[in-house]
């Protein structure tokens, strides 16, 4: 893995108002899905991201892919903006693709998988003997004999069989970047190992980068080299998967960990990490949105919202017990900083 | 496993079979499920979709479509005969003796009706008390399953609710008349990581403080983990292992439990290749005459496809439908 950068996110805002709301000539309120995210997807990596319902994460990644245009800030992709007389979406869109969690409803019903995967490259110009063909290439790649499934529909098909058309419908066109919208989580967990497989052998063969977003912590662990926690909109913590998993250094992000199911009967919870469910985004907390479930908070925590303080190696968590004289009694003193202690696993 | 006698148990199955009718077509969807529960009991079916654990459960309070259904094998219920049962009978017996909770809260509810007027209506009907009383029943049921300003809540819709405080509000309704049995169809599915273990944790000490049994139908192994007592492996609409939750996880027997336990991505896998099960469950209109898993399993012989495996009872407590496992040398 290089580090050089293929995507940068800049400041990336989306907000939406609320559709069924009787405005009266007032405005509808308006909440933040996406709020202010900035961070750096190098290329060849798997960059993970988790969080709760809510947490912004799907409306970043169809940010990503433009499915949706944001309010405020940027994507650049390999040095060049995208859109605004930077990328062409049609080419943009070329070397960034996506898969879906509904492998069933992110396939045309009329058309079967081969023309589902042939219909990208016929868009892009391909003539219909070489699309074809390459779709009986992909179906090979992700492990469906193309002579067997090439001429079926979706509705023929098994979860798991949909989503690995979904894999080589992405992959037709030999994209850079695939977004990963939690791609397992609609599956059997026997069939769930099979996918994940693929994926993982499919990005080397391939050579692509994965943005993989889930909200299944042990799948995230399994699959990325970075991790990328959200809560309400914003980026909680940043950093290495080794280090995020060993040392988390947002409450939120330990909380999220701890919340995990023990797999030992002797090691049940007794108590559960958090209380309550997470906020409307309608009316989030005033400065650290997570200080309403936070344990720790005090009242520098209602006056804005931390800053993502850099812990070292990368990894990045917004929390003012971990900036240097952020006025939380727990924050480490100006001119030391708080390395985690990294490396204890692995 | 059955029960010590000096407690009868609260439910009992035997040899039950539910089929499908749709169009052409027979859906097996439970093919001979034998088990008992003891009062205070917490069980769990584990599987996969298809596998016919919500269909089993359904099946317990007689809820799975009546024209379509077909049903063998005895069901007994609290002291009921689920299948010959009369409509009254059935109606005093759900939501009264028996109460369940569904995966999705938003659609179990009724929308156009609060969630106190909900409550209430369930202990008028089986309690025949006045509404007044009913309602400050139903405050003191939203307090016990922690609902903040409960007071509040009473008089709010459904859709008003976050899903973590729905699910407790469901949870709340299902215990108003103090049911000895509580079903619960994956009732932690659809609620994130951090809620979900709320809703764990107090749904294990409201079943030790109301000395309520469950049978608790999930497809993920951790949940199983956090509640059951005991566990029960559901494949192709068989019980293929059942036993003490602990001794299960620390070493499934069964090819396909081994299977799915080894497919579980979990924190040592990283970088290890994950040992996927081959192939998919079987087509429930089309089962093989034989051992369900023996298309997929890796242990299989010539044997396997001769006959449906006995569930045999091992002397651990545990039991197993496999020829392959636990067989005198």
């Amino acid at each position: 893995m290089t580090s050089e950068t293929l995507l940068s996110v800049r400041s990336l805002t989306k907000s939406f108002s609320l559709k069924g709301f009787s405005s009266f000539g007032r405005p509808r309120p308006r909440f933040r899905a996406v709020d202010d995210v900035s961070f750096d997807l190098l290329k060849g990596e798997t960059l993970g991201v988790v969080g709760e319902s809510g947490c912004g994460k799907s409306t970043l990644s169809r940010l990503i892919v433009s499915l949706m245009q944001p309010d405020d800030g940027a994507i650049v992709f390999e040095g060049q903006k995208v859109g605004h007389g930077g990328w062409p979406l049609k080419e943009y869109r070329r070397q960034v693709q996506i898969v879906f969690q509904d492998s069933y409803s992110s396939l045309n019903p009329r058309l079967t998988v081969a023309e589902s995967i042939a219909f990208a490259p016929r868009i892009h110009g391909a003539s219909k003997s070489a699309s074809m063909s390459a779709a009986r290439d992909l179906l090979d790649r992700v492990g469906l004999g193309p002579d067997q499934f090439a001429g079926r529909y979706p509705h023929e098909l098994s979860g798991g069989q949909r989503q690995r058309i979904n894999i080589a419908r992405a992959l037709v066109l030999r994209p850079k970047l695939i977004v990963l919208d939690e791609p397992v989580s609609a599956l059997d967990k026997s069939v769930e190992a099979q996918v994940l497989n693929l994926l993982k052998d499919l990005k080397s063969d391939f050579d692509v980068t994965y943005l993989f977003i889930s909200h299944d912590l042990n799948v995230v662990q399994y699959m990325a080299d970075r991790l990328l926690v959200m809560y309400l909109g914003a980026i909680s913590e940043f950093g290495p998967v080794q280090s995020v998993y060993a040392t988390p250094a947002h409450p939120y992000t330990a909380a999220l960990f701890a919340s995990r199911p023990s797999l030992s009967p002797e090691k049940r919870h007794v108590a559960p990490p958090l209380t309550g469910d997470p906020p409307s985004l309608i009316n989030p907390p005033s400065g650290c949105r997570f200080r309403s479930r936070c344990a720790t908070a005090e009242p520098v925590c209602a006056e804005s919202h931390p800053p993502l303080f850099p812990l070292g190696d990368g990894h990045a968590a917004s929390c003012f017990m971990v900036g240097p004289g952020s006025g939380h009694s727990r924050a480490p003193a100006i001119g030391t900083t708080t390395v985690p202690d990294t490396g204890a696993r692995h | 496993m059955v029960a010590p006698a000096e407690i009868p148990p609260l439910v009992q199955v035997r040899d039950l079979h539910v089929s499908f009718r749709t169009g052409d077509r027979i859906i097996r969807a439970v093919n001979g499920v034998d088990f008992d529960l003891v009062p205070r009991e917490t069980l769990c079916i584990l599987g996969e979709s298809g596998s016919g654990k919500s269909v089993l459960l359904r099946s317990l309070m007689r809820l799975n479509p009546p024209r379509r259904t077909t049903v063998s094998g005895s069901l007994q219920v609290c002291g009921l005969d689920v299948e010959h049962a009369s409509d009254n009978e059935l109606s005093d017996l759900r939501g009264g003796a028996v109460s369940m909770i569904f995966q999705e809260p938003l659609t179990a509810f009724d929308p156009v009706f609060t969630i106190g007027r909900q409550i209430s209506e369930t202990i008028v009907r089986h309690d025949r008390v006045s509404w007044s009383e009913a309602s400050r029943r139903a405050l003191d049921l939203l307090e016990l399953v922690q609902i903040p300003s409960a007071k509040q809540r009473l008089s709010m819709y459904p859709g008003e609710l976050s899903g973590g405080l729905r699910q407790r509000a469901m949870i709340a309704m299902a215990l108003s008349c103090r049911p000895q049995l509580l079903l619960a169809d994956e009732p932690t599915t659809a609620l994130d990581a951090t809620v979900q273990i709320q809703v764990l944790v107090l749904l294990r000490r409201l079943q030790q403080e109301l000395g309520m049994a469950m049978i608790f139908v999930t497809h993920d192994i951790g949940v199983a983990t956090e509640i059951a007592d005991r566990v029960a492996v559901m494949y192709a609409g068989r019980f293929v292992e059942e036993g003490p939750i602990g001794a299960f996880v620390a070493a499934p027997m069964h090819p396909y439990a081994t299977g799915l336990l080894a497919a579980t991505v979990n924190a040592a896998a990283r970088d290890i290749r994950l040992k996927a099960i081959p192939g998919a469950p079987p087509d429930p209109s089309r089962l093989p005459p034989g051992c369900a898993f023996e298309p997929r399993c890796e242990f299989a012989i010539d044997a396997c496809k001769t006959g449906v495996p006995e569930l045999r009872n091992l002397a651990s407590g545990r039991s197993i439908r496999c020829i392959r496992v636990g067989a005198a040398p």
